[in-house]
């Protein structure tokens, strides 16, 4: 073990003294090295993009995605489309007025680029059609009737068209109080082949239509992915105001608590340095910015301060303890610490990378931005910060505040210290153990996936969520959907044998809990087929005879099958998205599949947001474990490689832990659901965590070492690293704990356990760590019975 | 691999095939037991003394013994449309649908077998269509035009016979426990002397030379035997279906109903055409428009003391008042394709499944 570990660690240790040699020899030429590279960053982060695409959020690689990939463009008509709704405030739908107002949003929208003008509908599109049969045959023609003037007796044919047409609760609200327009989006424009640039879409929804046709009488309500996206896009960017608050409130904590100007404002600027590297460094390799990813620069920034505290700290307890010079304090601290820095701030960078084992890109996003993060950390705040500190020095005034800390030596940290004697120990570990059973108790009710209803990026309150509420209770379909992909051989996707296939299919999904209903090819067959024998419901069924089904398919709206005749969608409306809803429909198909299925006909799952989100949920349901045992396993072992003890593995991971489950736990409390944003907080929280314990338990080490008891050591490194421990876990969580008020839901959802899980691992490495170092007895606390 | 064990799988993988053949056929796959079968479409309901029971898609047969309150799913080998039921007392009832099928129980409802099905039903057609053929090339004077029609029939029944099971069913009468009537599209008529046991295509002695559907059958209250069918047909027997008589209309349309109300018989047409039979003062039966104030057609209806209820397309509800028909409570949205009564409640089928309406007042599930 120590042979492998001094082996593993050489790198570092060399790289100490080489850095050393460098940093402090050139100093001049590495400033102007940094400065200059400060500003090619600062350029390069400039042109950073937004960057929200539909297929990150999506695990690739899951069969659901794949095999939607593979129908993609068969599917286009119901992939993408918004929905705008046009409601009167009081009255209904059947006022000239009203009309009016509706039929100019339907020509408002219908020449917004990106629009499908073709498949666009309302009542006032001539493709949405009223049929009647009577004893001549069928008879039809346009809702909107060609004489038209808003007039009573006009008004009152399109009541009757309606009604006729059988749009209520389609097109048309269930109420008569709104009306709809189905918007179908192009994701390329098939003239330009330019992608379809959301924020600019949504932004124009907003003025040319909200912002518009809003008034007194009529309300527009907007919903669909297209929305969602640009709402999040907005969303994402009001976050960057936080950045600004917590760069103040951090400003101020800091010189509070070092009571110097230069050892607030370098650590700081380095920070500062750090977020821009890295925001340039990802423009560079052709990242974007997503709404995941818009919140590592906080993670970054918090997680540099945090260690240029402790640089901080350590020059100038050495230039209050040992009177050193600016230069040699600046050494010295760099010496001490570097290896534990590096160490630390290496653990956290690949407790990020263990999030690569999601395979959802924007995780993996994530975890590449983290990553960099990370990595710059080390080169602005682990050697630009003791560089800089080497020139100007901590001043009079810190230096003389610390010589008062250090002489009164009392200190609440006594307290503290009580956990490293048996009987504190022996309290603090049955209290951790009670808490942990309580976690595991209360983490029982932790769900995979989106648990509220609408959006669930956006909070249940946002306009996006109102909208969406508004269409879901006034109209019949559900905006959860969930859409099985039956495959056939060319031509035979309206064989009497498919259809007849799929129609048991559809009856075998009403008995499946969540589901509302679901529409095919099929119900086009047989309702037609009823329509053509004079809407006689005893006809409501697929006809053997194939020219029976042939003629009543002869018009067959867009999405329900290809034009090669090969695919056959069925789309499913669900109550709700839960990961229960979601799993129970895909068993579900699953069983139908294996004892229906032939060689040539086969249900393939699963196109829809709601099979998006089932092949999500399946993802992270797995990912979940196997990245808790990555991370772990990876710190565990960085510990081990440091320290060369398993028991100290113990203390430092024990507390780790003990956060992680009431970690899950206060997420089943929340109802917050294992998801892709939630996912890498135990990563990022885990990573970020073991610092402390790396921190604490490295100075403490060298107390047993001078030969000092264990609870005298404790004492010692509480009153030198205590202090900037505390300190630290305060900058990380305000950094994001303002996360909390983002208008997007799951960045508050991070916000609130990212807070939690440093405050509880911050607790955790002050208090449980020494308790479990005095009750096992690692070899250097033999050293207090000695005493 | 030994040659008796590859013989074996060869035997194994035929049947296998043969099995799964079979099985794949709607006809022949047993109805999926629903979570709430009485929200599947359902388009027949008949009573079967107290108990009421209802029949629609995918072979679901539904049975209530609490009024329409609760209801359980029987055991029905079959998955296709089902769309019309009959009971002759409490126990013994009957079921037809699509493909041909001719459904059969002997427990009130609970459990049914197959007794036809529509392969079986093509070659009664062949067997009938040949017979008479026979027999009218026999007698003494042939009719030409007679014979070319069957003619006609025969190349038709004989090329279903490569083809599909049957056309479907589309309604059935027992006058007592051993005959019954079945009729369906394209001129398929049915009889049985023996329950069910056996059936005989009959369809070629009907005044239908253009083998019209034929809607519905019943019988009315003098014993006579009523076939109402597609563009204007009306046909009636007055010997047990032995021979049938084609009846002028004014009306062209199909027809899909009746009501035999106190003051006469009503027959119910496309979009709300409502024909009232009655006698002139010279003794002549004529038929009269009425206007039902609908544009709905009517698919049946049932007669709670002296009042009639009818149902139909669109959810429309009407109620028989003297001469007239007022729509009767708030119309619903789903259509209705048959009606029963239990109590003072209508329990209507039709899309969306049951509803229960109570016709003193207020309407409830």
């Amino acid at each position: 073990m120590k042979r492998l570990s001094s082996i593993l660690l050489w790198p570092i240790n060399t790289s100490e003294k080489l850095a050393e040699y460098f940093l402090f020899t050139y100093r001049k030429m590495l400033l102007i090295f940094f400065l200059l590279a400060t500003v090619f960053f600062t350029w390069q982060a400039s042109h950073i993009r937004p960057d929200a695409s539909f297929v990150k959020m999506i695990p690739a690689q899951h069969p659901f995605v794949e095999n939607y990939i593979r129908y993609k463009d068969d599917l286009a008509g119901l992939g993408n489309s918004i929905r705008v709704v046009v409601a009167a405030k009081d009255g209904d739908i059947f006022s000239a007025e009203f009309q009016s107002t509706l039929k100019q949003v339907t020509d408002e929208l219908f020449f917004i680029p990106g629009v499908d003008r073709s498949a666009l509908k309302s009542i006032w599109t001539p493709n949405v059609r009223w049929t009647e049969v009577t004893e001549d045959g069928f008879v039809g023609g346009p809702v909107i009737p060609a004489k038209y003037d808003g007039s009573k007796e006009s008004l009152e044919w399109v009541r009757t068209n309606i009604l006729r047409s059988g749009q209520v609760g389609i097109l048309v609200g269930n109420d008569f109080r709104s009306a709809m327009v189905q918007v179908p989006l192009f994701d390329k424009d098939p003239e330009t082949g330019e992608k379809l640039n959301y924020k600019a879409f949504s932004a124009l929804l907003e003025t040319l239509v909200r912002d518009k046709y809003s008034s007194d009488t009529v309300s527009i309500h907007i919903t669909g992915f297209a929305k969602i996206v640009g709402d999040l896009i907005d969303g994402a960017f009001e976050v960057a105001l936080f950045f600004a608050i917590a760069f103040v409130i951090t400003m101020v904590l800091l010189y509070l608590y070092s009571g110097s100007v230069m050892g607030t404002i370098i650590p700081l600027v380095c920070s500062l340095a750090a977020v821009i590297w890295q925001l340039g460094i990802l423009n560079l390799l052709g990242y974007g910015i997503d709404p995941y990813s818009m919140l590592v620069p906080f993670l970054v920034f918090a997680i540099a301060v945090s260690h240029g505290v402790q640089i901080v700290n350590t020059i100038t307890l050495e230039s209050a303890i040992n009177g050193a010079e600016k230069l040699p304090a600046a050494k010295h601290a760099f010496k001490t610490i570097y290896i534990p820095g590096l160490t630390a701030l290496i653990s956290d960078g690949i407790g990020f990378i263990t999030l690569m084992v999601i395979e959802i890109q924007v995780i993996q996003d994530l975890a590449v931005a983290a990553s960099i993060g990370v990595a710059v950390i080390i080169l602005t705040n682990l050697m630009l910060l003791p560089l800089l500190m080497s020139y100007v020095g901590v001043g009079r005034n810190a230096i003389a505040k610390a010589k008062r800390g250090i002489e009164k030596k009392n200190s609440h940290w006594h307290l503290l210290s009580v956990f490293a004697t048996k009987k504190g120990a022996i309290v603090a570990v049955l209290v951790a153990i009670g808490l942990a059973v309580l976690g595991l108790y209360g983490s029982k009710g932790l769900q995979i996936g989106d648990l509220d209803v609408g959006a669930p990026e956006l909070r249940a309150d946002s306009r996006y969520n109102i909208d969406n509420h508004f269409i879901t209770s006034n109209y019949s379909t559900s905006s959860d959907v969930f859409v099985v992909m039956v495959s056939t051989p060319e031509e035979h996707c309206s064989r009497y044998e498919t259809l007849a296939l799929v129609d048991r299919f559809q009856f075998y999904l009403r008995n499946v809990s969540g589901v509302q209903s679901s529409i095919s090819l099929v119900d086009v067959s047989e309702r037609v087929t009823a329509g053509l024998n004079e809407g006689s419901l005893k006809w409501r069924s697929v006809i053997r005879n194939q020219y029976v089904i042939n003629a009543s398919l002869s018009y067959v709206p867009a999405g329900l099958m290809n034009s090669s005749c090969s695919l056959l969608p069925v789309i499913i409306f669900l109550d709700d998205h839960k990961a229960e809803t979601l799993k129970a429909v895909t068993v579900a198909v699953d069983r139908f599949a294996a004892e229906y299925e032939t060689d040539e006909i086969t249900f393939n799952m699963a196109a829809g947001k709601a099979g998006f989100e089932a092949a999500t949920n399946e993802v992270i349901e797995m990912a979940q474990y196997e990245m808790l045992i990555w991370v772990y396993s990876v710190v565990s072992f960085l510990c081990l490689l440091t320290f060369r003890s398993l028991r100290t593995v113990v203390c430092i991971i024990a507390p780790l832990v003990l956060t992680s489950i009431l970690c899950q736990a206060l997420m089943a409390k929340l109802g917050i659901g294992v998801k892709v944003a939630t996912l890498p907080v135990i990563a990022l929280g885990v990573g970020i965590g073991v610092d402390y314990g790396i921190y604490i338990y490295s100075k403490m080490q060298t107390y047993l070492q001078q030969g000092h008891s264990l609870p005298a050591a404790y004492l010692e490194t509480l009153q030198s690293t205590g202090k900037s421990v505390a300190f630290t876990g305060l900058t990380l969580a305000i950094g994001v704990i303002l996360w909390t008020l983002s208008p997007i839901k799951f960045q508050a959802d991070m916000g609130v356990l990212l807070t939690f899980m440093f405050i509880w691992n911050m607790l955790g490495a002050l208090i449980l760590l020494p308790a479990i170092a005095c009750l096992l007895h690692p070899k250097e606390a033999v050293i207090e019975t000695a005493d | 691999m030994s040659n008796i064990t590859f013989s074996y799988s060869v035997i194994f993988g035929c049947l296998l095939t043969l099995s799964q053949w079979i099985w794949a056929d709607r006809l022949f796959q047993p109805a999926i037991e629903q979570a709430a079968p009485e929200r599947s479409l359902l388009l027949a309901i008949s009573r079967a003394g107290d108990r009421l029971v209802a029949a629609g898609e995918q072979g679901v047969i539904i049975y209530s013994d609490d009024e329409a309150l609760t209801w359980q799913q029987a055991r029905v080998p079959s998955s296709t449309l089902l769309t019309a039921v009959h009971f002759f007392g409490k126990q013994t009832g009957w079921a037809v649908g699509h493909d041909g099928v001719v459904l059969h129980t002997q427990d009130g409802g609970q459990s049914w077998v197959m007794q036809l099905d529509g392969a079986k039903v093509n070659q009664l057609r062949v067997d009938a269509v040949t017979a008479e053929l026979q027999y009218q090339r026999s007698l003494e004077t042939v009719d030409p035009e007679r014979l070319e029609n069957l003619g006609y029939q025969l190349d038709d029944a004989k090329a279903a016979l490569d083809g599909v099971p049957s056309t479907p069913l589309l309604d059935l009468f027992f006058v007592d426990a051993q005959t019954g009537y079945a009729v369906g599209a394209y001129g398929l008529f049915l009889v049985t002397h023996d329950g069910g046991q056996h059936w005989r295509y009959k369809g070629q002695i009907l005044p239908n030379p253009d083998s019209l559907h034929l809607n519905r059958i019943i019988k009315t209250k003098q014993g006579r035997l009523l076939i109402l069918g597609e563009a204007g047909l009306l046909m009636q027997s007055e010997d047990k279906g032995e021979n049938w008589q084609a009846i002028d209309l004014p009306y062209q349309g199909s027809f899909f109903s009746t009501v035999e109300a106190d003051d006469g018989l009503y027959l119910m047409g496309l979009r709300g055409t409502v024909l009232k039979r009655s006698v002139d003062n010279e003794g002549v039966t004529v038929w009269d428009y009425v206007d039902s104030g609908l544009t709905a057609t009517i698919n049946d209806s049932v007669i709670i003391g002296h009042h009639a209820y009818l149902v139909g397309q669109g959810g429309a509800l009407l109620k028989k008042q003297g001469d007239s028909f007022e729509p009767f409570l708030q119309r619903g949205l789903r259509s209705y394709s048959a009606v029963e009564s239990v109590g003072h409640y209508l329990v209507v089928v039709g899309e969306g499944g049951v509803s229960r309406i109570d016709v003193s007042g207020g309407a409830g599930k």
